[in-house]
């Protein structure tokens, strides 16, 4: 199959990849950029292990084709800490609990992350619609909404580096 | 009593493991790549039930790109089994298939798209065999056979008997019978299993793949591939839950590991979601039949049951998975005469193994039943269950002595929290409120893989690294062991690095699947930091003209105990010691007080294991009678975990308990069939919760301060688990009135229960379902 053009910002890099026709956004992104932090847990949009932000907007990378994302913005979660320092939701997660086994910890994350930046203030139900997609099976999800409360009030500790 | 000065233990500090996963960082299996690396996929049988004619992988061979196929014919029928008594699972077909799924042969290619087309170009040629798919028709006497020298396709019996059971039946005030049904259930770890093999050229291989116990692993493909254990080393990785699923060996990583000795190359099999639901491992179906017999307050004097297990194709842990149920209920419950019959029966069906909240037919049915006899005596629930709960310094029918117990706390506290009597007696309609209670093991007799092993190193700059064979499956067991060290050797957490899990450099473990990582591999870590602590001690009592005796370390400083401020930093004792050529190495060991002489089907009597939890969870839930539908409300859930060595991580144990054990466990989850094709592998069918459909959840941490264990701490977190998926049921039976007997509880069964509860009169079950039988014995041939 013939490879075309992908001209893409990856975590805030411009970047112009042949990839094939075929390939989904999730391929591409792990297994040409290796950026593994997003996962593969189902292949069918069902548990939101493969999220990525696409324009600030939470996406399944394994339906998505690459080709799709020409001349988008990817955010992955390589990408959210910056200089170093962890994003508040990451350090939220980490001091509230709500990573346990990990895999789902990227996706979950990321989805939050995008709930934040359109609605910095919201309540319990919104922050559940949020997260529906992304399974989790470890944790119960009680420390993962702990965790997005705690990055909405900015009550955040000093844990982060 | 213990001491509560600690410094780090019984905080809830941050996962040390949780930046890495935050970032992105932390690597799982399929995540691995290394340079020339192939790619492996496995050709399933199509069949249920087939005889293998002829295998053709000629044109799969000659397909460009291809590296390797193997079929059976490469293993010399190479036989997996948990027990030597047990092996009845070929890791690559040989003469038959006995599921939809079970490995035939396997390539290894260039990419996926190779060994994909590489698969369609293998011929088999198949003489399908008339199959069997349930328990009731695998048992009949001309029923076909899955492995001929097991008849009437009786994989695993267990009997256990104690006490004089039917003259107490006699005197019983009251004696039911009921039978309760439980489908098939599955993990659904987030993470698909993958394998990555590497081979070297010294003959040896690397394999990296979720696991539940690296050492059993190990020591499973040396045998399979016929290599010294040295040589086979499994390494440490990222792993994405197990929840039992990962316990077992399969056929995957031994097949990966042939087609990188076969290619010299590093080879990554990744599976599918349906793979990993069908191919690995599932849970059992389960029919049970509870006779139990009571006095006119409600203790239960006798009880006899009987339990069919739909095994699937291969024993797995079969001896394991069916006697766990029985097991966990003679700890909860204190029955003096009990008889336990259990049957595990093959089917042409996936294999089945542990899974988290085993014996879903078993624990409601018992927590059901006794509602049932509540209502026919006129005691509430919370006294049924107080007046039959485990005492501590008790012992269990098959021997077991009870060290700590807090159930009684348990059931007393969630019943006081939830209000639970007040509102078991009038309720809003269809609302309901149920309790159930569970205890679980910490450990089992393993043999010489029962116990644990540490050592502990020294940096020049006074920081340690700990070295463990505990694995990690998400609990946070790599946390748990540098935070004991960390107390230990008064260093903070951040000082302490970990190697673990890895079978070359790490020493033996019992692995995870016991539930005794915390109680095996926290107390081996834990006296490996006192040895080395008390080698510390040798140097600063010299530098500090002090008794050793006297001395404490904290914060990185070796004091008289009361003098912080005339301490030595511990580096300088560190560096003190390698001057005086006595380095500090820290070991230690720990193997759990059991008896090495019970086994689970020959002699299951003696100490099963040296602590137990003890757990109630209260569930309160709203139905919709027209839907079916279930909601969750409240769920409040108290276990005994001993001593909760963070709490934070305790809490998330036991809320992800609910999540699994009741929400999923009872509402929903179940897997559908048809001839032995799985109809809901996969995640858009087979429906786990989401976060919008769980409850508000109160964790209590109840602790009783085991004499075993590290700090007194135990297991945490499965007595929720198991408890939780009683109190769902029982909660959606008083919502409505009905006393549900097949389950999980999915809006068509509640619907059903609820058109022929206008039928039915009296306290009976919802169904009538055909009771699980003693199965008269049959010679073997």
């Amino acid at each position: 199959m013939k490879k075309q053009l992908l001209s893409i910002r990856v975590n805030g890099e411009q970047m112009e990849l042949a990839v094939k026709p075929n390939a989904t956004l999730m391929d591409v992104l792990r297994e040409d950029l290796g950026l593994t932090g997003l996962k593969e847990g189902c292949s069918e949009g069902a548990c939101g292990a493969c999220t990525v932000l696409m324009n600030n907007e939470p996406i399944r990378s394994c339906l998505t084709l690459a080709l799709e994302a020409n001349g988008s913005e990817i955010l992955t979660i390589e990408g959210l800490a910056t200089g170093g320092h962890l994003h508040p939701l990451q350090e939220a997660f980490v001091e509230k609990g709500a990573v346990q086994c990990g895999f789902c910890t990227p996706g979950m994350i990321l989805a939050s992350k995008a709930l934040l930046d359109r609605n910095p203030r919201p309540d319990d139900e919104e922050i559940k619609t949020a997260l529906a997609g992304n399974f989790c099976r470890c944790t119960g999800y009680a420390k993962i909404l702990e965790a997005v409360r705690a990055a909405r009030d900015g009550d955040v500790g000093s844990e982060g580096s | 009593m213990p001491d509560y000065d600690y410094k780090l233990i019984g905080k809830s500090v941050p996962r040390i493991d949780a930046k890495a996963k935050v970032t992105g960082e932390a690597l799982f299996s399929a995540d691995l790549k290394f340079p020339r690396m192939l790619v492996a996929k496995i050709l399933r049988s199509p069949h249920p039930h087939a005889r293998i004619l002829n295998i053709d992988t000629s044109r799969a061979e000659k397909l460009a790109g291809v590296h390797a196929v193997v079929t059976g014919k490469d293993t010399a029928g190479e036989k997996w089994g948990v027990f030597r008594y047990t092996r009845d699972q070929q890791l690559l077909c040989v003469d038959k298939v006995r599921y939809l799924g079970d490995e035939v042969a396997a390539v290894a290619a260039v990419d996926e798209e190779t060994a994909e087309e590489a698969l369609r170009l293998i011929l088999v040629d198949y003489e399908p065999l008339p199959a069997v798919f349930d328990c009731w028709s695998a048992v009949t006497p001309d029923a076909p056979r899955l492995h001929d020298e097991y008849p009437r396709n009786i994989n695993v019996e267990v009997k256990i008997e104690v006490g004089s059971v039917d003259e107490t039946f006699a005197k019983c005030r009251l004696v039911r019978e009921d039978t309760f049904l439980a489908e098939e259930d599955s993990y659904f770890m987030s993470e698909p299993y993958a394998v990555v093999a590497n081979c070297h050229a010294d003959g040896s291989v690397e394999i990296w793949m979720p696991n539940a116990s690296p050492h059993t692993k190990a020591k499973a493909l040396s045998n399979a591939l016929r290599l010294p254990l040295s040589k086979v080393n499994v390494r440490k990785i990222t792993i994405g839950g197990a929840f039992g699923g990962r316990s077992d060996v399969f056929p995957a990583e031994f097949i990966c590991s042939l087609l990188s000795i076969k290619t010299q190359r590093p080879v990554k099999l990744v599976y599918t979601r349906e793979e990993n639901t069908i191919a690995t491992r599932m849970g059992h179906a389960m029919l049970t039949t509870h006779k139990t017999g009571v006095d006119s307050d409600g203790r239960v004097l006798a009880r006899e049951t009987v339990c069919w297990l739909d095994g699937g194709a291969y024993s797995s842990t079969g001896p394991i998975a069916t006697s766990v149920p029985f097991l966990c209920h003679e700890q909860a419950y204190n029955v003096p005469n009990v008889r336990f019959y259990g049957y595990r029966i093959y089917t042409n069906k996936p294999v089945r193994g542990m899974i988290r909240i085993h014996g879903r037919s078993f624990a409601c049915g018992v927590d059901t039943q006794l509602d049932m006899i509540g209502e026919e005596l006129g005691i509430d629930p919370v006294t049924m269950r107080l007046v039959n709960a485990r005492r501590p310094g008790e012992t269990t029918p098959t021997g077991s002595h009870v060290a700590s117990c807090g159930l009684v706390e348990c059931i007393q506290r969630t019943a006081e929290e939830s209000n639970f009597k007040e509102k078991f007696k009038k309720s809003p309609p269809n609302r309901g409120i149920g309790i159930g209670i569970m205890s679980v093991q910490t450990g089992f007799p393993l043999g010489i893989r029962g116990g644990s092993q540490a050592f502990i190193k020294f940096h020049e700059d006074g920081g340690a690294t700990v070295i463990s064979g505990v694995v990690d499956n998400g609990q946070g067991n790599d946390n748990m062991l540098v935070q004991i060290a960390a107390e230990e050797l008064g260093l903070p957490m951040e000082e302490i690095r970990l190697i673990s899990a890895d079978t070359e450099s790490t020493p033996t473990d019992a692995g995870s699947y016991s539930m005794i990582s915390t109680f095996g591999g926290g107390n081996a870590v834990k006296r490996a930091a006192e040895d080395a602590r008390a080698q510390l001690f040798e140097v600063a009592s010299e530098m500090l003209e002090a008794d050793p005796e006297d001395l404490v370390a904290r914060d990185r400083k070796i004091f008289v105990r009361g003098a912080p401020d005339a301490g030595v930093p511990l580096p300088k004792v560190v560096r003190q010691a390698l001057l005086l050529g006595r380095p500090v190495m820290g070991r230690g060991a720990f193997n759990p007080d059991v008896d090495q002489s019970r086994e689970w089907i020959k002699n299951p009597r003696g100490q099963l294991s040296q602590a137990f939890s003890f757990g109630a969870t209260v569930a309160e839930v709203e139905v919709d009678p027209e839907t079916g539908q279930v909601k969750a409300l409240d769920v409040t859930c108290a276990q005994d975990c001993g001593f909760a060595l963070n709490p934070l991580i305790v809490e998330g144990q036991f809320e992800g308990s609910v999540a699994m054990g009741g929400q999923g466990g009872m509402l929903g989850e179940e897997h559908r069939w048809h001839k032995g094709h799985c109809l809901n592998p996969t995640m858009l069918e087979y429906k786990i919760p989401t976060i919008k459909e769980m409850p508000r959840i109160k964790p209590i941490i109840v602790e009783t301060i085991d004499p075993g264990g590290p700090y007194g701490a135990k297991e945490a977190g499965m007595s929720v688990a198991m408890s939780s998926a009683q109190a769902y049921c029982c909660a959606v039976g008083n919502a409505l009135g009905i006393y549900f007997n097949h389950y999980p509880l999915t809006p068509e069964r509640i619907r059903d229960a609820i058109d022929r509860k206008q039928e039915s009169q009296g306290i009976k079950t919802a169904w009538d379902i055909e009771p699980a039988r003693i199965i008269q014995p049959e010679p073997k041939s």
